[in-house]
């Protein structure tokens, strides 16, 4: 409740720029962060996606606001976005495999966006910085003491973290019910991930961590709470949801998503993954990514499944090249020579400028 | 984002008084001289400076106006340094496009190298059983195509952080002076090194934990960059 009260006297436009000296020191470090951001080879440059997305954000919290925030992409296979104080707000590439329609992307952006208008990370510094000087004092005190009390101060600001996040959940929900956009879809996001733990788990033969997020440390409130609040929060709104929209945007990163998931080794995650983006039907992309997925995994009986989903997925319509690849891979190591050099060869013509070119020329000439 | 920033505050709230370390200030890879026969340009990188305050419990309390300040003190130190001894100093010009990312990629590079040479050639205790006497860190001939986007033979790179001790924290030091814990005030810590932009080599690293010299004002700038800058090699001119 503190904290809320906190929100509301921090309201101001952050348009204006940090106000205070200690703003300031946390604007200077996050731009020099951004100064080295900016020109990283992680920062994915894609005019048409870095489009796509700023006018979800945009559409979201009104073209107003959305100008001071600066978006970046960034090619990591995790689930995360964050927002720095100075409006940098960063973007993985896992999320957006993880999202399935563009009312859930507008949900994660408004939230973040939620957290740089509420000049969250200025409170959370300040908190940390009373909170960790109590603690120092507390420190000189006989042990037990001033241990019981430096939990005590601890345990507050991982609560101030979580309250946090959670105005900024139902901020998002308020972006999104005024954009038009579906605010049922924000809670879906969580219920997706924690089942992608479940399967994770189910995979390793390991308890699941869903809602296991650190407790008492935790920064953020654990999915199940997140997905029931959300849900009670959106109830009665409608609005669109923007999966074909959202398809469309992501299908030139299809391959590439889908290449680095895979690479993560948690198949039993990945294929969970695929079949929650496959609840409205199989698509040739996400065949494409459980030829893929089966191709990697090893089992016994999985190269023969790829191929399977590879060729329907060719036959389903509109696939990267890529597939002819993967096809010709799995044929290759289950010894069928002949359709493994026709596929190869495809994909060589399908992509000419392949960057593995001479490497699959080889193969078709050995 | 945050839940790195809560992690950071209290690890520094949590731990113990700063370990003693013993290091050599610097290290030049042997047998490494400036071409005797032309002046050396030598690219200087965009320099790492960073100043804050040390809250009582050490998290830091970043200053974009002390930051600022240094800056300008440390550009002006160097300037007057004559650290070129014959050679030429340039900054790095800003780079566009795919340069700016070459750019960025040896920034960080240089920053993983030079971490490791410091903790494992700087510090005798730490050295590695097989490294105990080498000095061969690279980062690569590739980076001639950082050279030649900036026309230069070497590149200087700089790096300090200071934390200086607030009042509080100078309070909790004292207090703990009298209950016999040990508190350091204030950290200050610094390292520069230069790089042969056609090899790629590292060819002298010099790093200090406990540096002097106040970056906020201009005579203690000029001390640490001396300091930084210590046993800088030196071109020796043929005599006619």
């Amino acid at each position: 409740m503190k904290a809320l009260l906190l929100l509301a006297a921090l309201a101001q436009a952050v348009a204006a720029g940090p106000q205070t000296s200690e703003e300031r020191g946390l604007w200077m470090e996050m731009d020099e962060a951004e100064r080295e951001l900016k020109d990283s080879n992680f920062v994915v440059r894609d005019s048409a996606l870095q489009t796509y997305v700023e006018g979800v954000l945009c559409r979201t919290v009104g073209t107003a606001r959305c100008a001071q925030a600066r978006v970046y992409l960034v090619r990591t296979p995790y689930f995360n976005a964050s927002m720095a104080p100075n409006g940098m707000m960063q973007v993985w590439t896992g999320l957006l495999l993880r999202v399935r329609n563009e009312a859930q992307l507008a949900a994660v952006l408004a939230h973040e966006f939620a957290h740089f208008e509420g000049r969250h990370s200025l409170i959370q510094f300040r908190e940390a910085r009373a909170k960790t000087d109590a603690m120092a004092w507390l420190s000189f005190l006989p042990m037990g003491v001033g241990a019981i009390g430096s939990v005590g101060l601890a345990g507050g600001i991982f609560a101030n973290s979580r309250e946090m996040e959670r105005a900024a959940d139902l901020a998002s929900i308020g972006h999104l019910k005024s954009a038009g956009y579906a605010p049922g879809e924000a809670a879906r996001i969580w219920e997706g991930l924690r089942a992608e733990q479940d399967a994770t788990a189910a995979a390793r033969g390991r308890k699941s961590r869903r809602d296991r997020n650190g407790g008492f440390f935790a920064t953020h409130p654990n999915s199940g709470n997140r997905a029931a609040y959300l849900t009670q929060a959106a109830a009665g709104a409608g609005g669109d949801d923007g999966a074909a929209a959202y398809r469309a945007a992501i299908a030139p990163w299809w391959a590439r998503l889908i290449d680095d998931q895979i690479k993560l080794n948690d198949p039993g995650a990945t294929d969970f993954l695929l079949g929650n983006l496959a609840r409205d039907g199989w698509t040739a992309a996400l065949l494409y990514a459980r030829g893929e997925l089966y191709r990697a995994w090893g089992r016994p009986g999985d190269l023969e499944q790829a191929v399977a989903f590879y060729r329907e997925a060719i036959a389903a319509g509109v696939v990267p090249a890529e597939a002819h690849r993967g096809l010709g891979l799995a044929l290759t190591r289950i010894g069928d020579e002949a359709e493994a050099r026709a596929a190869l060869g495809d994909y060589l013509r399908l992509k000419p400028d392949a960057g593995d070119r001479a490497i699959i020329a080889a193969m078709i000439a050995s | 984002m945050k839940g790195w920033l809560i992690s950071v505050t209290l690890m520094l709230a949590t731990s113990p008084a700063a370990a003693q370390w013993s290091s050599e200030g610097s290290a030049t890879k042997p047998g490494f001289s400036f071409p005797p026969d032309r002046p050396a340009r030598i690219l200087l990188f965009r320099p790492d400076v960073k100043v804050g305050a040390q809250t009582t419990a050490g998290m830091n309390e970043p200053s974009a106006e002390w930051t600022a300040t240094a800056r300008d003190h440390i550009a002006h130190a160097l300037d007057a340094a004559q650290l070129a001894q014959g050679n030429t100093v340039v900054p790095m010009p800003e780079l566009g496009g795919t340069d700016a990312a070459l750019l960025a990629d040896y920034r960080a590079l240089f920053r993983t190298v030079a971490n490791a040479a410091i903790e494992h050639r700087l510090f005798p205790g730490a050295r590695l059983p097989t490294r105990k006497a080498a000095f061969d860190w690279t980062l690569g001939p590739g980076i001639e195509r950082l050279g030649a986007a900036g026309g230069g033979d070497y590149g200087l790179f700089l790096y300090t952080y200071d934390s200086y001790g607030s009042t509080g924290r100078k309070a909790a030091q004292v207090v703990g002076l009298l209950l016999g814990v040990g508190m350091t005030a204030g950290v200050h810590v610094g390292y520069a090194g230069l790089v042969d932009l056609r090899t790629g080599d590292l060819v002298w690293l010099s790093a200090d934990v406990a540096m002097g010299g106040d970056v906020r004002e201009p005579e203690g700038a000029t001390k640490r960059v001396a300091q930084l800058l210590a046993g800088f090699p030196g071109r020796v001119v043929p005599s006619r």
